[in-house]
Order: C-alpha cells, then sequence, then structure tokens
C-alpha cells in the first residue's frame, strides 16, 4: 500500500472505504491488460457499492482478459483534505494507482446532486475538468446512468455519453478505444468513430443555439464529424443472456444495500406519468424464474450474504412471481436467509405475499399513493384504487404490523387543495382501518405521512410541466400539516424544498448550467446530496454569478413545440405518446398498464426480434 | 465448548473495524461452507466473538476468534477453507477447540515502530527509557462512560515489561503490557511520548500486535 496513503488512513472516519482488498476484488497484473478502466462512482463507497449497475460492468468488463476495471469513489471531506494535503492523487481502490493514468474514467450518473462530485472527483484525479482542454486520447472521460437521458450541464466536462443499458456498449467502445490506442489515433478521431456507436453522445459534436429568451432554437450537429441526428439508448435484448453479477465484491465494511440483490426484470409496465423510470426503461424484458432461482442461490452461496432481495422497479408485476419466491423460500428458509421484496404494490396479492416472505414481523410497511385522491391517482396514471390500499393496510394491521408510511408529492400536475386535503382523509382512512382492526391496540400505531415536491423529468409525460413555486408548495404544505394537527397518530414530515429545486433546475437544464456546476465547485460546493455539505446559497449565488434564472429550468411551463435541451436523445419512447399521455392527464384519464394493452409508445421498437414486450 | 481460530491480520485489512471483522467472519464461514453455531432467540444469526478487539489500523499476527464448528468439518481445513473465503490481509493458521478460558489471557506483546524518514534523533532513546522508568505516567484516556469524557490511567502500572531498539531512521518500542480489565492500548504511550517530547515526535508510528500471553508469559491460544 502507498505510503502516503498509509499515514492518512488512521486519521480519517471508517478507513476501509479508501483501502480496497475485498472479497472478491479482482486484481490482475497491470502489464498484462491493454485497457485499463475506473469506475467511478460519484458519490460515497457505501453509496457505490449498493448499486447493482456498477457492479454488472465491473463484472462484464473484467471477464475481458484485456481489461481491468477497478473501482473509485468520491472520498468523505476528511479524506479529501487529508488527500489535498499530503499530494495524494485520485486513485483506483485495487491497484492503488492514480486513475489519471488509466485510460477510460467512467461516472455512473444517478442523481443530479451528485454533479458536484464529478467535478471534484476529476480535479482529484489531478485533470483538468473541461473536455476540451484533456487533449489527448487518455484519459477518456466517459459518463452512463439515468442522468445521461439529459446530461446537457455536465456536458462540457464529459467526452462521451452513454444512453441506457451498458453491458454491451461499454465494450464496445472499449475495443474502439483500442484500435484508436493501436493505431495512434487523437482523440478528436476516436470521438467520431465511436459517435457512431449506437447509444454513444458525444456532446462536442453537437451545438445548442439559443434565442434571445434563454430558450433553445436548435440543437445544432457540427458538420464533418458524421454524429447521427438522434441518439437513442441502449438495451439488453435477452435478459436470460445478459450477464449477472453472481460473484461479486463483498465489502469488509457496512454499505446501504448490504445484500444479494436479484433483478427480475428491468421497465415496468405501469406507465406512471410522473416516473422517468417508468419511461425510459422501456420495454419490459424480464428474467426466466428457473435462471433467477439459480443465481438467487449462487449468489448467496458465493457471498455469504444472509439477506436477499428482489429488485425492479414494481415486483408484483413480475409474472412468475409466486412459483420464484417458493422456490428462493425453500433455500432461505432452513438457511435462516431473510428475503425481501421493496417495490410491492399495495394490493391484496402483495400482502398475503409479504405474509408468507416476512418471518419476523418488522415495524412499518411503506406505500406510495402518490396523490391523495382518486381523480389525481388517475391524472398521474398511478393505478392504485383507495379500496386496494385500506384492504391491504387492514390485512397488515390485523396481522400485526402498527407502523404504516405512506409517500406522497405535492405540486404534481393539476393538483388542487381538494387533492392535498385528500391525502389527510386517505391518511385517517387508513388510521380508523387500524383501530378496527388491530388485535393489540395498546401497543399504538404509527402512520407517518411524507411529502416530496414534485420534479418534472425529462422523457416523462410531464416533461413540459411547471415545478410549483416554492411559496405554493409550502403553502400546501401548510395546507396539509393545518389538516393534520390534531391526528396524534399521524406524523407529517415534508421535504426539504431545497434539493428538489436545483434537481428541477439541472434534470431539465441546459448546457448554460455547466458554469454553474463549475463555480459552485470551485467555492466548495461537494457531496451535496449530504445534509453535512450542502449549501443552498451557494447554488444560488452560482446562478446569479452566471446571469442564470433558475426559476426558468424550474418553474416555466413548456410548449409543445419547445426544442428541449435533449431533443438529441432518445429512450424510445416517443414524444407524440407523452404529449397524449399529458394530455389524458388533463382529462383525468388513465392509461392501461402495458400486458392488458399496449398503448403504442414506440419502445417496443428497441426490440430487434420485432418482439413484444414483457 | 467452544473453538478458537488464531489468525493474522495485516496489510489492507488492518481497516476493517472490529464490528466489520465479526461480519466478515459470519459471511466467510457462509462462503466457505463451514457450518457453525447460531445464537439461538428471535433474529438467529452465526456466533462469532474476537478477543481483544484491535484499534484500527492496527496489524495483529495473534488474533483469536471464538465460535463453534458444528460437525462435518474437520479442524485441519478449516484454515485454508476460511483464508480462501476472506478479504485480502486476512490469514487464519489454526483452527482448535478452546483448552484454556480467555481470562487467562494476561499479557499483550505490541510493537511500536517509530518512524524518521529525516534521520532519527540520538535522544529519542533516553528520552523513551526515561519516560519509561518514571514511577508513575498518569494520562487522560477517552471515555465515554466517564462524565468528564475521560478517565485517568497511569501507563506505567500497565506495562509489564519492555524493551527498545534503535536504527537510524527508526525507534522500534517491544512492549509487553496488561491485556484487560484495564488494558493499556498502545496508542497512549505514542501520545505520551509526543507531548513530553514534542522535538521527536516521529513522522508516523505503526503498531504491530506480535502476541497474546498468559500469566507466565508464555503464548496465549
Amino acid at each position: 500500500m502507498n505510503r502516503t496513503l498509509e499515514h492518512i488512513l488512521p486519521n480519517v472516519q471508517k478507513p476501509a472505504r479508501y483501502t480496497g482488498g475485498e472479497y472478491n476484488a479482482v486484481v490482475k497484473e497491470k502489464n498484462q491488460v491493454s485497457v485499463r478502466y475506473a469506475l467511478c462512482f460519484p458519490d460515497t463507497y457505501e453509496i457505490g457499492m449498493s448499486n447493482l449497475g456498477c457492479r454488472i460492468l465491473y463484472g462484464v468488463m473484467n471477464e475481458r482478459p484485456d481489461v481491468w476495471c477497478e473501482r473509485c469513489f468520491a472520498p468523505w471531506g476528511d479524506m479529501e483534505e487529508a488527500m489535498r494535503r499530503e499530494g495524494l492523487l485520485l486513485y483506483g481502490l485495487e491497484s492503488g494507482d492514480p486513475i489519471a493514468e488509466f485510460d477510460i474514467i467512467g461516472f455512473s450518473l444517478g442523481y443530479e446532486m451528485a454533479y458536484t462530485n464529478v467535478l471534484n472527483m476529476l480535479d482529484l484525479a489531478g485533470l483538468p475538468l473541461r473536455s476540451g482542454e484533456r487533449t489527448s486520447l487518455a484519459p477518456l472521460v466517459v459518463a452512463g446512468g439515468t442522468c445521461c437521458y439529459n446530461p446537457e450541464p455536465l456536458a462540457p466536462f464529459v467526452d462521451l455519453f452513454v444512453l441506457g443499458e451498458g453491458e454491451e456498449v461499454t465494450l464496445e467502445y472499449i475495443d474502439l478505444y483500442r484500435q484508436a490506442q493501436e493505431e495512434g489515433w487523437t482523440k478528436e478521431e476516436f470521438l467520431e468513430d465511436a459517435a457512431k456507436i449506437p447509444g454513444i453522445y458525444v456532446p462536442s459534436f453537437y451545438e445548442p443555439i439559443y434565442r434571445a429568451d434563454g430558450t433553445l432554437e436548435s440543437v445544432d450537429i457540427k458538420p464533418g464529424r458524421g454524429a447521427p441526428g438522434q441518439v437513442t439508448k441502449r438495451i439488453i435484448q435477452d435478459m436470460d443472456k445478459a450477464y449477472f453479477p453472481v460473484k461479486t465484491i463483498i465489502p469488509s465494511t457496512e454499505i446501504v444495500h448490504d445484500r444479494v440483490m436479484l433483478e427480475l426484470f428491468r421497465g415496468c409496465i405501469r406507465g406512471c406519468r410522473f416516473c422517468q423510470a417508468g419511461y425510459a426503461y422501456r420495454p419490459v424484458r424480464s428474467r426466466g424464474p428457473e435462471l433467477l432461482a439459480r443465481y438467487g442461490k449462487e449468489a448467496c452461496e458465493d457471498s455469504g450474504y444472509q439477506e436477499m432481495t428482489l429488485s425492479s422497479l414494481s415486483s408484483t408485476d413480475y409474472p412468475d412471481l409466486l412459483p420464484l419466491c417458493d422456490e428462493l423460500l425453500d433455500y432461505c428458509a432452513p438457511r435462516d436467509i431473510g428475503l425481501s421484496l421493496p417495490s410491492l404494490r399495495a394490493d391484496t396479492f402483495s400482502m398475503s405475499l409479504m405474509e408468507r416472505l416476512q418471518r419476523v414481523r418488522r415495524g412499518g410497511l411503506t406505500f406510495a399513493p402518490e396523490a391523495g385522491t382518486q381523480r389525481l391517482r388517475d391524472a398521474i396514471n398511478k393505478n392504485l384504487r383507495e379500496e386496494d390500499l385500506l384492504q391491504s393496510v387492514r390485512t397488515a394491521f390485523a396481522g400485526g404490523w402498527n407502523g404504516v408510511k405512506l409517500y406522497f408529492m405535492l405540486g404534481l400536475p393539476t393538483e388542487t387543495d381538494e387533492d392535498v386535503l385528500g391525502i389527510a382523509d386517505l391518511a385517517r382512512k387508513v388510521y380508523f382501518t387500524w383501530r378496527e382492526y388491530s388485535p393489540n391496540k395498546a401497543r399504538g400505531v404509527r402512520i407517518t405521512v411524507s411529502t416530496s415536491w414534485f420534479v418534472p423529468k425529462p422523457h416523462t409525460a410531464f416533461q413540459w410541466e411547471a415545478q410549483i413555486t416554492a411559496e405554493e408548495y409550502q403553502r400546501r404544505v401548510d395546507l396539509l400539516r393545518d389538516a393534520l394537527k390534531r391526528d396524534k397518530s399521524i406524523t407529517y414530515n415534508w421535504h426539504d424544498p431545497q434539493t428538489s429545486y436545483l434537481e428541477a433546475v439541472l434534470s431539465r437544464g441546459d448546457r448554460r448550467l455547466a458554469d454553474v456546476l463549475e463555480w459552485v465547485w470551485e467555492h466548495g460546493g461537494r457531496l451535496d446530496s449530504w445534509t453535512e455539505y450542502f449549501d443552498y446559497q451557494r447554488w444560488l449565488d452560482g446562478l446569479a454569478a452566471c446571469g442564470l434564472d433558475g426559476d426558468f429550468y424550474a418553474h416555466r411551463e413548456r410548449g409543445r413545440d419547445e426544442v428541449f435541451p435533449w431533443s438529441r436523445l432518445s429512450t424510445g419512447v416517443s414524444a407524440d405518446f407523452l404529449w397524449r399521455e399529458r394530455e389524458l392527464c388533463y382529462q383525468s384519464q388513465t392509461t392501461p398498464d402495458c400486458r392488458a394493452r399496449c398503448s403504442g409508445c414506440g419502445a417496443n421498437k428497441l426490440l430487434t426480434g420485432g418482439g413484444r414486450c414483457g | 465448548m467452544a473453538d478458537r481460530l488464531l489468525f493474522t491480520k495485516t496489510g489492507r485489512a488492518r481497516y476493517i473495524s472490529h464490528l466489520d471483522l465479526m461480519r466478515t467472519f459470519q459471511r466467510a464461514f457462509a462462503r466457505a461452507k463451514i457450518p457453525i453455531k447460531h445464537t439461538e432467540g428471535f433474529n438467529p444469526h452465526p456466533f462469532v466473538s474476537i478477543a481483544l478487539p484491535l484499534s484500527v489500523g492496527y496489524s495483529s499476527q495473534c488474533e483469536l476468534l471464538e465460535f463453534g464448528l458444528l460437525e462435518g468439518t474437520s479442524y485441519e481445513e478449516v484454515p485454508e477453507r476460511l483464508t480462501a473465503a476472506m478479504p485480502e490481509g486476512i490469514i487464519i493458521h489454526r483452527c482448535y477447540p478452546e483448552e484454556r478460558k480467555l481470562k487467562e489471557l494476561r499479557y499483550v506483546n505490541y510493537i511500536m515502530t517509530f518512524d524518521y524518514p529525516e534521520g532519527r534523533p540520538q535522544e529519542t532513546e533516553p528520552a523513551m527509557s526515561a519516560l519509561l522508568s518514571r514511577d508513575s505516567l498518569v494520562v487522560k484516556k477517552k471515555s465515554n462512560k466517564a462524565k468528564a469524557g475521560f478517565t485517568e490511567v497511569d501507563i506505567i502500572q500497565l506495562v509489564h515489561s519492555w524493551r527498545i531498539e534503535c536504527q537510524s531512521d527508526t525507534m522500534m518500542v517491544d512492549l509487553v503490557v496488561s491485556a484487560q480489565n484495564p488494558g493499556l492500548n498502545p496508542e497512549l504511550l505514542r501520545a505520551a511520548f509526543c507531548s513530553e517530547y514534542p522535538e521527536y515526535t516521529p513522522d508516523f508510528v505503526t503498531f504491530h500486535r506480535r502476541d497474546v500471553l498468559d500469566r507466565e508469559g508464555k503464548p496465549f491460544r
């Protein structure tokens, strides 16, 4: 181990985050590989190691003998300070070598508040922030993840973005990189060829043209580079043939999701109109139950984990859920391995399943009705009926649970005060259900209502919507708080509005926001998803310093013909379909789920076999 | 009767905390398919217990873990199979049935190495000797239990024997201290030395646990 690192580690919190050497960490001989890849997660080790996507890509790359993929995370503040003081550059956990010496640096972008960490990590690596200032081919800076469906605020810092699922395209651009390396291409030459790989967006080949009012006139393609007019996301065609990380790194220190994660399927049949994941991960593609059962068992055997969780956007929609659970339970129960099922819908089927799975009654259950009235739930296409929710909590309370958390959003399109007050009514009905059905009222009940401030996201039916203002959000919070203040058994929490505002600014932001990111980072911004470090005023100052108005991005309603910063990027779901969904919202009309009837969103065209979703 | 493992913890594994290491062992037994006894009760889990928690950052060649081996695995095959399931830096040397109680573990032998990469001042050795030859050396030790937030400890009372060996850029202190009730963390000696002789503050100090001993000064296993 590096001597400087050895001297630093005794003085920082949780040093095991910075050492590598975990079980199943891949160590190769660096002279035996052609491409060294630093897979960077722009948040702490505990968060990044919990990311299934990173584990998949780590495995996919390291299966290749010519590639060595290492991991890199954002250091906590004390570690960063020590690294800067001692002149220790950001390093890959496996080798301890500075990532600046690697061939490719790849960031996983899952949420906007991690953007400043990307800049900070590039700086800690000793690299210039802007793509244009890194003139040589290596290290190439790439990024993937959900945020790449509108990566414009990061465009000047990243050489290329990858849209969609990375298992295949990562190896494709690595192959191209190898060729470039062997034949001595310039970075420019490499990027021109990379832009021709489906799913790869090279931002420097596109130029946004702004009107005087700040909206986009167009996103022009720079001539002569051969960059495509539209970049469409990549998907894995057959989940049964996709890599699954049976053998994966087991951290020696506690992380957030410290368990086997069994990915049932990708995509979601539900079509909730606010949900970016629901649109962006289409079409639905499932793994077979036999294969999943095998993976689950093998992953438990290899990891020694005592807990397994089934993961997907809506696990109840997995067609073979019952037989799969039965088979997994047969394996897990005698070995004291806990099996958990998040992302359940609040219906009766799910509840009976929960009862079977949970040998130990845990304290609370969580449901996300999202809206307080049936009218608004229909408008956002959250196909959950009040009867179903109440039936579910009835089963739960009768079965001994004594706590329920209910999640809602405030500021959804078409929301009225009646809808806001409907949240209080629904919470009260849940309370009365407890009074009626709890076998043990002496223990009391905890009903928690949480509201967040709705953030309209790109590539959703609500991408044209204005986020309601902070004042209006606060008024609705106060309205609801007032309505609930007499109910002693109901606790009301509301999400801090500051990060929701910045998410609204960044998620639909354009390339001009890059200056704001750089300003905020220069003035100390990093680890912005942590309250210990987040400073709202710094962001407001940054917007002001760059002459940009955050409200323009967050609170402005866009017209149908708006040119979006992400207009060159496609999830496979057509804008016409999204607009139709938006109109149905205003009529409080629902759209059936994808299994009941295909609504023609366009995503099935991504399936090469002329296939059907499922 | 319980069983024991003797293992070393070096290299990158030095930074795994006591609690994390216990969790790592629980999982490693499962990975190696070595069945061990579980705790009883509401939420049964594999039982493991590591004697004398080692401070984060210290290396050791004499760690002891208590557990219960279930039928089906022989003592001889445990070290190799379990080591293969461990993170880098943990090596299991022996697995055997417990023959004596942990309370018979009296002393710990630490090797402290004071690094002076720019050259060690000559006076460090007599200074350390003088410090350890005092009749008493009372220092403050952080304590969460005490009201004041610290308790007072007399280092000399808890040092059983010591020996100093110097080279041009290092000073090695071979220290035998009380193991438990109360034990002494050699970090307190480092801190006392640096506060008494700030001019001889080393660049860095490493701590290595070389052995655990019984009353007679023989290795405790």
